[in-house]
């Protein structure tokens, strides 16, 4: 089944002389339950390929369907609550909430959506995360990959259709990296999660079921 | 330690930091600027009233030479003036005084004065010129001319007779060759004419100099001298030098003459302890207001930056070093804020000034002090509230550690600390929402917090006072003391608490034009005394009557050559009123009965006792006790007389230098029964304390006076006639005869009123400015709020958080801040108004504590709405960068 698709986009900031193409004809599609890695150097428009697939940001050109919902029919509004539901984040600097307690970034897009939370899935979520005893300490009492693991519970939370990842291991040193990237690959396979993450790491990479390396905004080897 | 000169380096870093805060300089010389409104507005209504008072010391003076010589004959005057330590000189001849009917109520002296002289007292011609010599000039004020009903136009003719002495007196024409107007503080009036035409006068009457009383044609020399410091002691130094004294009578006697303006001129000085905790409470409660916002604005600016502060420490700033980066762009901010400030504050202030001299008697303002000192005090204490409240932004930014900056995160140790209490807490908190995490979000920084939500509930404080204090202004009070009856007629002069009426009668055709108007329900005269009256007093009594005015010392001198009574008692002044039955009616008795008082020839007599504000009698405020027979002594005719050999005295000269007594030589001595105790309500007193006081019967005291002096009319009228007559008695005393006049219940009526509205207009004014401080500080509070959580928003956005809920919270927050600022000052004014209303009660007698929370009504909807709508405004701004961009902002 098909959980994301995107067709020639394209992404140009500035005009004329001064265009940058930073996504130049991007044709993608995910199928459920996959782990893809994207891979590409600094300035090859890798991140701004996750954003529009994210729907942060809007193509210039060309479409993005999640779930089978084409995002650029969404109004700004709408997009949110439809992000919200269906495409979960994880950033390289965690972007947590630092007065909130880990339990509540992890509940924080179930409840912004006013919904009731799912206890047996939170706490196998939590669980697998490894994350039981820190439940009610606050972001900047934990290590980065403790928040790294939490900023993923968060993403999971919501049961969403696609995870996001902006390279996630960024900050991370390696052992720390191998410990959440099996984290993600044990709990996309466990909660048949649908991963795209972006990396400039090659060994990290080696981990998803699929490597889609982009250069100068275009695909140049797909996995 | 090394001393290096880095200041070029350190200045060149507190600059182009100073150039990247662009917000919050605007922001912080706004602030500056408001402080400084405040403490120059303060301290230009001071000063101006310091001067004020000096000014009118100095008109009620008649001048404001330092002090002269009188009486001087040609010789000694030439000797004197060239004195080394006389800085200028001025010359005045007095040859008589204008009589003659015009002058009835007027003193009006005649003679020549010198430019310097006439300046110092205020004769400079409007018009016109000072006569010239060799002519017959003369010019005068514009008070003399409507009194002799001249026109005022130069080369008009006018004659008056002048009386020379008690014998003579002497027609003289001039021609009008200026004028200027008189100022109604100044005592007496002035027609200057050429010296060569005194002396003409004095040819003409065949007086010689010096005449033996030495006031006619004399020589009075004032003086300036380099400054008002030891006026009398340079006096007595210059007539010692030349051979002369003013001690003694004799041939080298010579009368000084010290300006009194000058020796007791300061209002500072004269202040009370409730004046200067007054202005020390205004002074403490705006450097507190001014600390509250730069305080913020700083501590702010430095936890935004504060990796820029690490990174100045980690290349080898040191904390001192930093220290000074922060203190020197503080005080660039005061270069601008604080001009500005000074500009408006003088402005607030001199428009102030009139407002609040209104209220305060004795004192004509009529200029606003625009001395330097204004500025330079409001300057150097807004310096002092701007380094005051960047020390300790300074010290945070000072002590960081270079590591620490990096990762540097507000409030993370009161976080920890509060570790244990959260876990406890937020278990599962289900009871999540974003009024939670706006609550949390503002507990962030509990210092900031608190200190926004101070500073704008100052203003709420302030406000809620203003009105509290203004609405407790008690007008039935007020009326209850002060007027007793619908209308009070008497001289201008009698309102004036003016002395110098002693002796004399109130008009008495404005009393028969009001009888005439008809209305009057009830009427009834005081009378003043037309005669001195004694009365006889013990030691203790008169020891503890002078004790108020006179030291110890001199009170034992005077005790010593007093004369006494066969008894042993003493001699005293008492001060009687004669009542008709209206104001009889009127009296408030303590003890005994008034009805003896009612019968005409009566020796029945009521002692006046005084009433505290608050309406307590006093027991010890007079002698005379219910039921004592007591002795009146009153006095026809005096003589001078030497207290040391009894011998009668009549050199004047003598008399003045020596200070010599008077005792009664033609009296009558009458007795009186004490029948009642009672106070006199203040607007039928004399209005001037001191002496023993006494009511008698209108026909007895008019009897015993010989004569009739009417003090003051006092009357009721019909409702219907009270509007009537008080315009008739306002046209007649403005344009039938302006020195009449009089006071109503309507007049009270409109002083309370002024009063009341001049706290209040301060009041508002204060809290006004103190709430634009606040809402400042609020709005600085949010917009770095929002600022510096610019990505932390684009990330809960990018999680799914929608703009409307995002506004959501930041409108909770402003909400939380502004009410909780309301909420405060409720709780404030919960706990502390009543005991601040027992204390102003005690202060101001017509005080009544009315509880309202009216302002705190009306300042809730637009806290509330301000609490919505600057959160907006500021997000408002920050959405339009994309939540793209905002994620990828690193450094803000």
């Amino acid at each position: 089944m098909r959980i994301l698709e995107a067709k020639d986009l394209k992404k140009v900031y500035g005009t004329g002389e001064y265009a940058v193409h930073a996504l130049d004809g991007v044709d993608l599609s995910i199928e459920k339950g996959e782990f893809v890695a994207i891979v590409g150097t600094s300035g090859s428009g890798k991140s701004t390929l996750l954003h529009m697939l994210g729907g942060l940001d809007l193509p210039t050109k060309g479409t993005v369907i999640v779930d089978g919902q084409e995002l650029s029919k969404l109004k700004k509004e709408e997009l949110t609550i439809f992000r919200r539901r269906k495409i979960g984040f994880v950033f390289q600097n965690y972007n947590l909430v630092p007065v909130l307690t880990v339990m509540e970034n992890i509940t924080l897009p179930i409840r912004l959506d006013g919904k009731q939370i799912d206890e047996t899935y939170l706490q196998e979520i939590i669980c697998t995360l490894g994350l039981e005893k820190k439940l009610n300490s606050l972001p900047n009492q934990l290590s980065g990959g403790q928040q790294q693991r939490v900023a993923i519970a968060r993403a999971l939370a919501a049961k969403p259709a696609i995870i996001l990842a902006d390279e996630p291991t960024g900050n991370l040193d390696s052992k720390t990296s191998q410990d959440v990237l099996s984290l993600m690959k044990v709990t996309s396979e466990r909660f048949s999660q649908t991963i795209v993450m972006i990396t400039h790491n090659e060994e990290i990479a080696q981990m998803a079921d699929r490597i889609i390396r982009i250069e100068d905004g275009k695909i140049a080897i797909r996995g | 330690m090394l001393r290096v000169s880095n200041k070029t380096c350190i200045r060149s870093l507190a600059t182009k930091s100073f150039r990247s805060s662009k917000s919050r300089n605007c922001i912080a010389i706004l602030a500056i600027a408001l402080t400084t409104i405040l403490f120059t507005s303060l301290f230009t209504v001071g000063l101006s009233l310091n001067e004020g008072f000096q000014q009118s010391n100095f008109r009620q003076a008649g001048g404001y030479a330092h002090g002269g010589f009188k009486y001087l004959t040609q010789e000694q005057f030439q000797e004197l003036q060239h004195d080394p330590l006389i800085k200028e000189w001025g010359v005045r001849r007095v040859i008589g005084m204008g009589t003659g009917s015009a002058f009835r109520k007027n003193h009006v002296e005649v003679g020549w004065a010198n430019a310097n002289t006439a300046h110092w007292m205020w004769l400079d011609p409007i018009e016109g010129r000072l006569p010239k010599e060799g002519t017959q000039e003369a010019a005068t004020d514009l008070e003399v001319l409507r009194l002799l009903g001249v026109e005022p136009k130069i080369g008009a003719k006018f004659t008056i007779p002048i009386a020379l002495n008690d014998q003579q007196v002497t027609e003289q024409t001039f021609t009008l060759c200026g004028w200027w107007e008189k100022d109604p503080v100044v005592v007496a009036n002035h027609i200057l004419i050429p010296e060569k035409r005194v002396n003409d006068i004095l040819k003409e009457e065949n007086i010689t100099l010096p005449t033996k009383d030495k006031l006619i044609g004399s020589w009075n020399m004032d003086v300036m001298f380099q400054n008002d410091r030891h006026i009398e002691k340079n006096l007595n130094t210059i007539l010692k030098s030349h051979g002369y004294q003013c001690e003694e009578p004799g041939d080298n006697y010579i009368n000084i003459g010290v300006n009194w303006g000058y020796s007791n001129a300061q209002f500072a000085e004269k202040a009370d302890a409730m004046t200067i905790i007054f202005v020390f409470t205004l002074l403490a409660l705006i450097i507190f207001t001014g600390y509250l916002i730069i305080y913020n604005i700083f501590q702010i600016s430095v936890v935004h930056d504060i990796r820029y502060y690490g990174l100045l420490k980690t290349i080898g700033t040191t904390g001192k070093q930093i220290k000074a980066i922060l203190r020197y762009q503080a005080l660039l901010l005061c270069i601008i804020g604080i001009p500005l400030g000074c500009i408006f504050g003088w402005f607030i202030g001199a428009k102030l000034c009139p407002l609040i001299f209104s209220r305060l008697n004795g004192i004509m303002v009529d200029t606003v002090s625009a001395s330097p000192l204004i500025f330079i005090g409001a300057a150097l204490f807004a310096i002092f509230t701007v380094l005051l409240s960047c020390a300790k932004p300074g010290r945070t930014a000072a002590k960081i550690s270079p590591i620490e900056a990096v990762r540097y995160m507000e409030g993370e140790k009161k976080e920890k600390h509060n570790k244990k209490n959260k876990q406890s807490k937020a278990k599962y908190s289900n009871s999540f929402s974003l009024f939670h995490m706006a609550k949390a979000n503002l507990g962030r920084n509990k210092g900031r917090t608190f200190v926004t939500i101070l500073s704008l509930t100052l203003a709420v404080v302030l406000l809620q006072a203003t009105t509290m204090f203004t609405n407790g202004f008690d007008m039935d009070k007020y009326l209850e003391k002060f007027s007793t009856c619908d209308f009070v007629v008497s001289d201008a002069e009698y309102f004036q608490n003016n002395w110098s009426l002693y002796g004399q009668s109130m008009d008495s055709e404005i009393i028969s034009a009001i009888e005439q108007q008809g209305g009057i329900v009830d009427s009834g005269r005081v009378y003043r005394e037309a005669l001195v009256v004694q009365d006889f007093i013990t030691e203790d009594w008169y020891r503890k009557q002078n004790g108020r005015f006179y030291s110890t010392e001199e009170i034992d001198e005077f005790v010593k050559n007093a004369p006494r009574t066969a008894e042993g008692l003493m001699v005293g002044e008492a001060q009687t009123y004669g009542m008709e039955d209206f104001a009889l009616d009127h009296l408030d008795v303590y003890e005994g009965d008034l009805s003896g008082l009612y019968e005409p020839g009566s020796h029945e007599i009521a002692a006046v006792y005084k009433k505290d504000d608050y309406g307590n009698i006093s027991l010890d405020s007079h002698w005379a006790k219910l039921g004592d027979t007591i002795t009146l002594r009153f006095v026809e005719e005096w003589e001078y007389y030497d207290p040391k050999t009894g011998v009668t005295c009549t050199d004047s000269q003598k008399i003045e230098a020596e200070k010599l007594p008077q005792r009664p030589t033609v009296y009558k001595d009458i007795d009186f029964t004490v029948t009642a105790l009672v106070d006199v309500p203040q607007s039928f007193s004399y209005r001037y304390y001191g002496n023993d006081e006494f009511v008698m019967n209108a026909d007895t005291f008019k009897e015993l006076h010989g004569t009739a002096n009417t003090m003051l009319y006092a009357f009721n009228t019909t409702k219907e006639a009270n509007g009537s007559m008080e315009a008739f008695l306002k046209d007649y005393t403005n344009n039938i005869n302006p020195d009449d006049d009089y006071e109503s219940k309507t007049t009270y009526q409109a002083e309370f009123n002024k009063f009341r509205s001049m706290f209040q207009i301060l009041g508002s004014l204060l809290s006004f400015i103190v709430g634009l401080i606040g809402i400042l500080n609020f709005v600085n509070a949010i917009l770095t709020g929002i600022l510096t959580r610019k990505r932390e928003f684009a990330m809960l956005q990018s999680i799914g958080m929608t703009g409307r809920q995002l506004k959501k919270m930041l409108i909770y927050e402003g909400i939380l801040y502004s009410l909780g600022a309301v909420l405060l000052a409720f709780l404030l004014f919960l706990a502390a108004g009543p005991m601040a209303a027992s204390v102003l009660s005690t202060i101001f007698w017509f005080f009544t504590y009315r509880p309202t929370f009216l302002p705190l009504l009306v300042i809730m909807p637009i806290f509330a709405l301000l609490g919505c709508i600057v959160p907006l405004l500021v997000y408002h701004c920050v959405s339009k960068q994309t939540i793209v961009e905002r994620l990828r902002e690193t450094d803000y």
